[in-house]
């Protein structure tokens, strides 16, 4: 179908939002609490436009196009209910980004440079919670939230994990964890949903902070290597150093969506860890050796052989790794039952 | 741990509504009360986990309500209404002298642990303002002398029976008032004596399209504030979803300067639950619910024993009725916050569309209407559409309640036509205390009229309209010349940021800094610039769908008013 945005004449497809189908056509409308995972919530007001015919303004987040719909984004009074949003938003927290983690994939940042905003015309606000540090993984401030509900539905909704939820209300409203207990201390189990869709820096992974800038970091997309789910995942890796910085979840894989899990997210401290083998190690009266893969797999072949001959196919068992692929698991179990000859043969994940 | 007592009656609750998880607030309240008032995070947990939601979701909706107390508090919990109204008749002289006599400020607790002092919101009560709200009980009318004979007596762990309210309303119309003086009208045997439950006799012989009919031919419009027209709304409903339809009493009462749904639940209950009776008839509904704002406990416990009767009078059919008290939230006031808190969730207001007759209570098709529109349905249905019709005009049809507070004499509810002269209402009244200053006509959301602007006015829809308000809940309140406008603009700003139910940015934080700025005014440190700020946060945040719901342009309608009206009170403050 085709709408008009901006007097300009665009494509919009039967389904899409007001929004989405202005993002799809490369004009932008600043929104904060809409997101593809949560769906429309109606909360923030940043996205609001004028349409033809309609009352007032709409939310363009949750209004559906309409063949022949004319859409303004950028009236007087929609700029001015936009601008006022944002305002308010700075207003009301302690955006000093400079400091902060968020600086430059910042969603509220984005939405006040667009909108020309240099410094919160009021600033009035003064909330002053102490930073929530006792998570392992997870760093909060609730000074920088602006209350968008992305976090609180995602825990509750996307991972269903029903930790986060919003207390109080008001201008007083804030994110709480269980009955307003220290992120460490509640029953959050760190999958870091919720620092994923964070707009701003009130959830950030901790131990990325001051780690490196968004833009200094190159991202390698990847397969999470712990399981078999497979999840796709992105590192951003510091150039200078070669160190994994964070993981974050890429979010239109099918696979996963964005969500990880803790280990996923942030148990990526093994890939450069001392402790990692590098190569075979063999052990000779007690003590390891460095041994060539040839030499390995020739002394495990040789070994296996003799248990097979003395004791029969059935007294080795194979246990196949959840970290490999279908393919090389598939591999495997047909070396145990064609190679080896025995059905003993299982897999990790099922433990 | 729980009692077993009170579990069985959380499991009574659980049974009650169509879904367990509407039992968590009436849950809380029975823990906090089990355990001098105060409600802790053990409780909490427990019914949570007993009512099927998280512990986050109940701590979440026991800080959300105000009447909830997630910090202890003294024995006795002091409750000092400070808006409007109260203001005008005289409450912050009742506070300071509370303070003093209990040596603490408003949000503290004495060292004894006896008294926790806490100015509170409009309790719905403003024609018997100043009123003092002890744990529970209102206590009105109150005076220095009355506040220290309470006082008194509860230092000796005597909670006094509160006084028979003064009572000056009236009535010309004879319908929604007419049982007000009579004694013991709650009953149902009184109620029938006086013509009760008439009109349910010749609904019983109606069709439904026959009674949605005649409610639609009389053109009442919501007595709750919007003014749509009631039948309308109820034409609206979705047909054939195969879910069950709700009907909902709007109780919550909730706009400051109105008070006169009270009269009606606490004097003349059957009145209303016949009109519920009638109108889930129209509407296919089997299950109805009063959603009345939780502070009036005892008036739900009057609604709660006349469904009793009814129902041992066979007068219910296969139609029954939960009173849901609400917890202290102006915004449940909002038909979608309000179906929100009947499921057990934080009060706040959902998207619209869907609206309530499409998806609304348990997202099955619901109506919500007021008290005293659902009390109209009688009338309307015994005598017909046209006798309605013959109260008020066009488009401005029936009988009305209008509560007027402040600086008059006789401040009470009165029952007119729609349409009667404001200067007439103003007389019944007892007319001013003092010189006229202003007058807000419709509940504390509509903007303020001077006296110059009050000649002429006619209390209907249109004809507020016109004169650049509204009627809103009808509830008018009087200010004289005594008054200084920046004070009541502040004052009124403190009661929607207070309110805010934080769901969206322009209004939670939008009233927020008005309360910054007009403070700021009031202390003489003020700018322009502070002021000007505060005009462009009203001019956005006036205009329609800004906000998420009405409650945006419901504070920025009147501050703008009083700002523009009363330009020069407010310059006059400036640094
Ligand atoms: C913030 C807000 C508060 C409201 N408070 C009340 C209230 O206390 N009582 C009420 O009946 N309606 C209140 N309303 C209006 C209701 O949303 C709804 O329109 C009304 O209950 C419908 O009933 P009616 O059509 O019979 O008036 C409020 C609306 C808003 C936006
Ligand atoms: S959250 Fe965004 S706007 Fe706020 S300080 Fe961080 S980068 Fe700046
Ligand atoms: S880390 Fe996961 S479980 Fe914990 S609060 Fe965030 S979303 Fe919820
Ligand atoms: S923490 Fe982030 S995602 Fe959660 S409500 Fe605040 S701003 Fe939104
Ligand atoms: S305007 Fe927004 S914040 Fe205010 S009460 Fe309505 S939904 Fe809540
Ligand atoms: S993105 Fe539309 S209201 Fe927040
Ligand atoms: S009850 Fe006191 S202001 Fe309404």
């Amino acid at each position: 179908m085709k709408i008009t945005i901006n007097g300009k004449e665009v494509e919009a497809i039967e389904g899409q939002t007001v929004l989405q189908a202005s993002i799809a056509n490369g004009v932008y409308i600043p929104h904060l609490c809409y997101h593809e995972k949560v769906g429309a919530a109606g909360k923030c007001r940043a996205c609001v436009v004028e349409i033809e015919g309609m009352r007032g303004l709409q939310t363009s987040c949750s209004v559906p196009v309409r063949d022949g719909m004319v859409v303004n984004t950028v009236s007087q009074s929609a700029l001015n209910a936009q601008k006022l949003v944002i305002d308010l938003m700075l207003s009301s927290g302690t955006h000093d980004c400079l400091a902060c983690e968020q600086n430059g994939n910042c969603e509220l940042q984005d939405a006040a440079y667009f909108l020309g905003i240099e410094r919160a015309s009021v600033q009035y606000g003064e909330i002053n919670r102490e930073f929530d540090t006792t998570s392992e993984f997870v760093y909060v401030e609730r000074n920088k939230c602006i209350s968008c509900g992305r976090c609180v539905a995602a825990c509750n909704t996307t991972v269903v994990n029903q930790v986060l939820d919003f207390g109080h209300r008001g201008h007083h409203t804030e994110i709480v964890f269980d009955t307003d207990k220290k992120m460490g201390e509640s029953s959050c189990v760190q999958c870091g949903e919720c620092s994923q869709i964070c707009p701003v820096g009130a959830i950030v992974d901790k131990n990325a902070r001051g780690k490196g800038r968004p833009w200094e970091l190159k991202k390698v997309e990847s397969v999470c290597p712990y399981c078999g789910v497979g999840c796709k995942l992105e590192l951003h890796v510091d150039p200078r150093t070669n160190k994994i910085v964070k993981v974050r979840g890429v979010e239109d894989a099918p696979t996963n969506k964005g969500m990880l899990c803790v280990k996923g997210r942030y148990g990526f401290d093994f890939v450069g860890h001392p402790d990692r083998l590098t190569t075979p190690l063999i052990k000779e009266n007690g003590q390891f050796r460095e041994a060539s893969w040839e030499e390995a797999v020739e002394l495990v072949a040789s070994k296996l052989t003799e248990v097979k001959d003395k004791y029969g196919a059935d007294s080795i068992m194979g246990m196949a790794s959840a970290k490999v692929t279908n393919e090389e698991n598939y591999t495997f179990q047909k070396l145990i039952r064609t190679g080896i000859g025995t059905n003993n043969v299982d897999h990790c994940a099922r433990l | 741990m729980l009692e077993q007592k009170i579990m069985d009656r959380i499991q009574k609750l659980k049974d009650r509504y169509p879904r367990k998880e509407s039992a968590l607030m009436p849950a809380l309240m029975l823990a906090q009360k089990a355990n001098g008032n105060y409600l802790s995070e053990d409780d909490m947990n427990e019914i949570a986990k007993f009512v099927g939601v998280t512990s986050g979701k109940a701590y979440g909706v026991a800080t959300y309500y105000t009447m909830y107390n997630t910090k202890k508090v003294g024995k006795y919990h002091i409750q000092i209404d400070t808006n409007i109204p109260a203001t005008l008749m005289g409450a912050v002289k009742v506070l300071d002298f509370v303070k003093k006599e209990l040596g603490i400020n408003a949000g503290e607790t004495t060292k004894d642990g006896l008294f926790t002092l806490d100015e509170v919101e409009c309790l719905a009560s403003c024609g018997t303002c100043p009123v003092i709200q002890v744990n529970d009980v209102y206590y009105e009318n109150m005076t220095a002398e009355k506040t220290k004979a309470l006082l008194d007596s509860l230092k000796k762990g005597v909670m006094p029976k509160p006084e028979e309210p003064v009572y000056f309303g009236g009535t010309e119309c004879n319908v929604l008032l007419k049982n007000r003086r009579v004694k013991n009208s709650t009953s149902i045997e009184v109620y029938k004596k006086n013509g009760g439950y008439k009109a349910l006799e010749k609904a019983l012989t109606m069709e439904p399209a026959a009674i949605l009919n005649e409610v639609k031919t009389s053109a009442i419009r919501g007595r709750g504030g919007a003014g749509f027209p009631a039948g309308v709304k109820w034409g609206f409903l979705a047909k054939g979803t195969g879910k069950p339809i709700y009907l909902v009493c709007n109780a919550d009462e909730g706009e400051p300067g109105t008070f006169k749904d009270r009269q009606i639940m606490e004097y003349d209950p059957h009145l209303l639950i016949e009109g519920m009776i009638i109108s889930a008839k129209a509407i296919g509904s089997k299950l109805g619910f009063i959603y009345i704002r939780g502070e009036f406990d005892w008036i739900a416990d009057i609604l709660d024993k006349a469904v009793e009767e009814a129902k041992a009078d066979k007068k219910m059919g296969d139609f029954d009725i939960i009173v849901h008290r609400g917890a202290g939230a102006y915004v449940c006031g909002e038909e979608t916050a309000l179906i929100e808190s009947i499921e057990g969730k934080r009060g706040q207001p959902r998207m619209k569309p869907p609206f309530p007759a499409v998806a609304g209570l348990y997202g099955c098709p619901t109506i919500v209407n007021n008290v005293e529109t659902l009390a109209s349905v009688p009338f309307i249905i015994e005598k017909g559409a046209d006798e309605f019709k013959k109260f008020g005009y066009e488009n401005n049809t029936g009988f009305k309640l209008f509560g007027v507070s402040g600086c008059v004499n006789k401040p009470g509810v009165y029952e007119y036509p729609m349409g009667i002269p404001f200067k007439k209402l103003l007389e019944a009244a007892g007319g001013p205390k003092g010189k006229l200053k202003a007058v807000i006509v419709g509940g504390l959301s509509v903007p303020i009229l001077k006296a110059d602007e009050l000649e002429g006015l006619n209390m209907d829809y249109d004809a507020c309209i016109k004169k650049g308000t509204m009627l809103g809940s009808g509830g008018v309140m009087v200010i004289n010349e005594e008054f200084s406008i920046p004070e009541i603009a502040y004052r009124t700003i403190k009661f929607y940021a207070h309110e805010s139910c934080g769901k969206c940015t322009p209004c939670k934080e939008g009233s927020y800094t008005i309360v910054k700025i007009l403070g700021k005014l009031l202390k003489g440190q003020a700018t322009q610039a502070d002021l000007d700020n505060m005009v462009r946060i009203i001019g956005s945040v006036n205009e329609a769908g800004s906000t998420l719901c009405p409650t945006g342009q419901a504070f920025a309608m009147p501050i703008k008013a009083m700002y523009e009206k009363f330009n020069d009170e407010f310059k006059k403050l400036l640094k």
